[in-house]
């Protein structure tokens, strides 16, 4: 016994006669560089960790849905988090040499199969460059667009007249950008142009237009082209050949984006022509509408291969669009056509108010209602090539376009082909000047459920500007009106605005994201921008005569669409709360992040103590990130510990008496050099430990709250029961209270009455680098006593602006990005509430003492270190 | 951190004249040249710490200039910077030994602290490089 009790005095000598035997103050140095290099590459692999989880962060913003993105910003994040994770690698390679190689090689495995993700596929190489229409079915689709293969499907049904042509192919389509390089160049200019800029995009468009209008027809695609065309010629020699040629790109009109009017037409082409006009609707894959609408939609680029169809072009008496069903709700029984002189480009552009002529859905279908309008504008084929516009003359003005009977015969069409694809169609159709009825297009219709706001009562008392026009997106809006009549007051739209515009053309179109609501002079319900007005539930009206001169510009106006109304001052309306559309969802883009995502987010080693913790079970990023942050501060409190030199070993923390705590300095977190055992607080210089330590100490615990009966119980019983609350704890990395600091650095990892906590922050002059992270687990009482702490515990630093996720009884939490002086406040907070929590556990009853202990926390927080709580939604 | 001197390697003038100018700012000692070729000569010519590399150049790639950086300048920290994302070029480069990658457009901020810690980084390596002599 006495002989123990001596060497136990030896050993509190120790120290000192180690002291005597002077160690070299080379080595010593030599030790602090490597904990300097060690730390160093410690902190960039922080830096990098906290980067990755970020980018993680916002991956699962944007698979909520709600976000617009593109593929170029998924391989931007992407790459961002794979560099940043190899980075992560690397570092713990420096810190712990050779020791976790194998993380090496599970990246790879990730990153090729992620590579395989993100880069584009190519189809079948070979196939027909040219196919006739009659032998278009529905199956081509692939390779001629649906408009094409639509309209080949329509020419086969009886008694449905679809003018003769062909369909220029996607096999035609790549041959052309391969052959001109444009395939490689045109991604290229895209990945480098910024596309939420509005002028820049403008420029980019006008660029790869040109770029492709410029390029050379292949000789194999040109031979096929006029072969096919001379073929057409022949059928009918006694007309001059006109035609008209048309976009059909792969994703055009499947109903899940319309892309009205996104592309180029060109009408009443000669022959000679065609090649150029083929370009040319080629190059519209690239108009500024398209671009954006692609983008917004998230449609990849390289999946729209723009096939054109080459129809015989006919004159028209009158032409319009035919919806075979209201697009706006209603009962479903009603059939809608609009209906104008001369050829569609009026109404589907939106130049003109078209005659309305609702039918019946009924066989034979029925005329019910008519409303002849005042047709100013029609366009018309021009003798040698090209379309021209007339202005109408007052008497023909009025007349109907079509007769009742020619309505209801038109009817009869629509009713047959909606049927035959088995859904409501967005028809376009044509009487040429013989009075034949002819079908140019057809494509299912996008309805929407919509509740109408049809009562009047809601304008009494309102200063009524404007009541005219139709429905051609329902809801309400309210903004200051900006009218648009140019290009250049579209570059200066301003958000939040009310469009006003004469025309609905489509150009507008990009507009539309921005705009609170759309008031156009002339347009109709059919038109190409109304199509896109619903799809981005933007309330429109058109045909609203005298828009742009009793509007003032900047004007605060209110809009109800369902009325075709525009009040003056901003109206509260009751609006039908709509879910904000999840536009993304179903979109390729979308699907290509899900499935990155999956290599990426999830987090599949969840216990560092765990056997199963080893980089053989890595199976995602996360994985990594996780797995590299955990080693590194092993690695580093080991190395803290494992020396022989006592001047950089750990030290007991010294306030006015010893403390449970011991503290390892990675680099400069002492401001003198302490040879002892201790190392007193005023010797440390780590600004984020003191901040911590201030709180831990500001009020002395007065020890754990009063218990009730059953309380105690859940104690004992909980501590016969769980094997974490034995006294022998196999690591020692567990058993004491370790700091290990830096000036700028410090993580706690501690352990007090039955519950386990780590803190770990960054907290320097560079803002976006600070962090904070807690996690805490644990307690003695039973498992429902211990998630109510932990969820007020959540509650408690949601309200001090941390993110916090609980699981059962842990809790992790989490806040950057702030500056210094907001940061010590976080963390004296964390201080105080780690030591002041302490066995609350054992109190928590209910919700009812959630609620209690975290006023009574947000209470004690305010009055000791002044911290100001902003309620937000106040109670959970 | 004052006096770190800088390399930028990049062909958009317009872009490099900018960036030149505002780190200048924050007190680094800059330079600019618009090709490998030019700036495997200027390192030979005068010493540097960190460089900042553009990876897609026409001409010698970045790639490629980033290997010979390494070769013939191995204390030399350099950091890629790209317009285009490309998850195996940045791994290709940080396997080759580039300090790190970052994407245009980036921030001042983040590229003048990604700097000091790659000069730190240099100098901690000197320390012991000098220590083992």
């Amino acid at each position: 016994m006495l002989l123990n009790a001596l060497k136990k005095l030896k050993g509190l000598f120790s120290s000192k006669s180690n002291k005597e035997e002077q160690h070299d103050p080379r080595e010593i140095e030599e030790l602090r560089l490597a904990f300097q290099i060690k730390y160093h590459h410690f902190k960039l692999l922080l830096n990098a960790n906290n980067k990755a989880l970020e980018l993680m962060t916002q991956i699962e913003e944007y698979l909520k849905g709600h976000k617009f993105f593109g593929m170029t910003l998924i391989r931007s994040i992407v790459t961002q988090i794979a560099t940043n994770v190899f980075q992560m690698i690397n570092n713990l390679n420096q810190i712990a040499p050779q020791k976790y190689v194998l993380l090496y090689d599970k990246f790879k495995e990730i990153q090729a199969t992620l590579n395989d993700l993100l880069s584009s596929q190519s189809l079948p190489s070979q196939g027909p460059l040219v196919i006739s229409l009659k032998e278009v079915t529905k199956d081509h689709v692939d390779i001629t667009g649906s408009k094409m293969a639509h309209l080949g499907a329509l020419s086969n049904i009886e008694g449905i007249n679809v003018p003769d042509g062909f369909v220029i192919t996607s096999y035609a389509y790549k041959l052309f950008f391969e052959f001109n390089e444009l395939h490689e160049e045109i991604p290229r200019r895209l990945q480098k142009a910024n596309i939420s800029d509005l002028n820049s995009l403008l420029e980019l468009s006008s660029e790869l237009q040109q770029l492709i209008i410029k390029a050379a027809v292949p000789p194999e695609v040109a031979d096929a082209i006029q072969r096919e065309v001379r073929s057409l010629a022949q059928k009918n020699m006694e007309v001059s050949l006109r035609l008209a040629v048309r976009s059909s790109a792969i994703g055009e009109d499947t109903g899940e984006a319309s892309f009205a009017g996104q592309y180029r037409s060109e009408l009443n082409v000669a022959p000679d022509n065609i090649l150029d006009a083929y370009k040319s609707v080629v190059a519209s894959k690239y108009s500024l509408t398209a671009m954006t609408y692609r983008y917004h939609h998230g449609i990849k680029d390289e999946e729209v291969d723009m096939c054109v169809g080459v129809i015989r072009m006919l004159d028209a008496m009158s032409s319009g669009v035919m919806y075979t069903s209201e697009p706006l709700g209603g009962n479903g029984d009603l059939l809608l056509i609009n209906a104008t002189f001369g050829l569609p480009k009026a109404i589907v552009d939106g130049s003109v108010n078209p005659d309305v002529f609702k039918v019946s859905k009924s066989r034979p279908p029925k005329l019910i209602e008519k409303h002849i309008t005042q047709k100013t504008v029609m366009y018309t084929c021009l003798e040698e090539e090209g379309v021209c516009r007339t202005e109408l003359v007052e008497e023909q003005t009025l007349n109907p376009s079509l007769s009742d009977q020619e309505v209801e015969e038109l009817a009869e069409l629509g009713l047959k082909i909606e049927e035959y694809f088995g859904t409501p169609q967005d028809i376009e159709w044509l009487k040429d000047k013989k009075g034949q009825l002819w079908i140019l297009q057809s494509r299912p219709l996008k309805l929407i459920s919509h509740k109408s706001q049809r009562d009047l009562k809601v304008l009494e008392g309102k200063k009524v500007l404007l009541k005219e026009g139709v429905t051609a997106s329902p809801g309400m809006a309210s903004g200051p009106v900006f009218i648009v009549r140019q290009d250049a007051d579209a570059l200066r739209f301003k958000e939040g605005s009310i469009l006003v515009i004469q025309q609905a053309l489509p150009r507008w179109a990009p507009l539309l994201s921005r705009a609170k609501g759309v008031i156009a002079e002339l347009g109709s319900i059919t038109g190409h921008l109304a199509n896109v007005a619903r799809e981005f539930r933007v309330p429109s009206i058109f045909g609203a005569t005298g828009a742009t001169s009793i509007l003032k510009e900047g004007l605060e106006v209110t809009l109800y669409a369902d009325l075709c109304a525009v009040v003056e001052g901003i109206e509260e309306g009751i609006l039908p709360e709509v879910d904000s559309p999840k536009i993304m969802k179903g979109t390729s883009v979308y699907q290509t992040l899900e499935r990155a995502s999956l290599l990426i987010v999830p987090l599949t080693l969840l216990d560092p103590d765990s056997p199963s913790f080893h980089p053989k079970n890595v199976k995602t990023l996360h994985d990594i990130t996780r797995f590299c942050h955990e080693k590194a501060v092993k690695e580093l409190f080991e190395f803290g510990k494992s020396h022989k030199f006592p001047e950089r070993s750990s030290k007991q923390l010294l306030c006015e008496s010893p403390m449970q705590f011991w503290v390892i300095n990675l680099d400069d977190g002492f401001s003198v050099e302490s040879p002892g055992p201790y190392i007193h607080i005023q010797d440390i210089r780590s600004i984020p430990m003191k901040a911590l330590w201030e709180g831990m100490v500001k009020v002395p615990w007065k020890g754990p709250p009063p218990l009730s009966t059953k309380g105690f119980m859940s104690i004992l019983l909980e501590a016969t029961q769980n094997p974490d609350l034995e006294a022998g704890m196999n690591s020692s990395f567990a058993v004491k209270n370790y700091f290990m600091i830096s000036k700028n650095y410090c993580s706690l990892q501690s352990r007090f009455g039955f519950h386990f906590s780590i803190v770990e922050t960054l907290l320097g002059e560079r803002q976006q680098e600070n962090y904070i992270s807690f996690q805490f687990k644990g307690g003695a009482a039973n498992l429902s006593r211990r998630v109510l702490r932990a969820q007020m515990l959540s509650l408690v630093l949601q309200d001090l602006n941390f993110r916090t996720e609980v699981r059962e009884d842990a809790l992790f939490a989490r806040i950057e990005g702030f500056e210094m002086g907001y940061m010590e406040e976080r963390l004296r907070a964390l201080g105080y509430l780690i030591i002041h929590t302490r066995q609350v556990d054992m109190v928590m009853e209910g919700p009812r003492q959630v609620r209690t202990y975290r006023e009574k926390f947000k209470k004690e927080l305010k009055e000791h270190f002044g911290i100001e709580f902003y309620n937000g939604t106040g109670g959970h | 951190m004052e006096g770190i001197k800088v390399l930028m390697v990049d062909d958009e003038v317009d872009f490099l004249e900018t960036l030149l100018k505002r780190l200048k700012k924050r007190g680094l000692e800059v330079f600019g040249v618009k090709n490998g070729q030019e700036a495997l000569r200027t390192l030979h010519e005068k010493p540097f710490d960190v460089v900042i590399l553009d990876v897609k150049m026409p001409g010698m790639g970045g790639i490629e200039v980033l290997r010979h950086i390494k070769e013939q300048f191995p204390d030399i920290e350099v950091i890629m910077l790209t317009g285009h994302a490309n998850v195996e070029v940045a791994i290709q480069g940080m396997e080759l030994g580039a300090f790190d990658y970052l994407m245009k457009p980036m921030d001042i901020d983040e590229l003048v602290f990604k700097v000091e810690d790659a000069y730190k980084k240099k100098i901690l390596k000197e320390k012991k490089h000098c220590k083992k002599v």
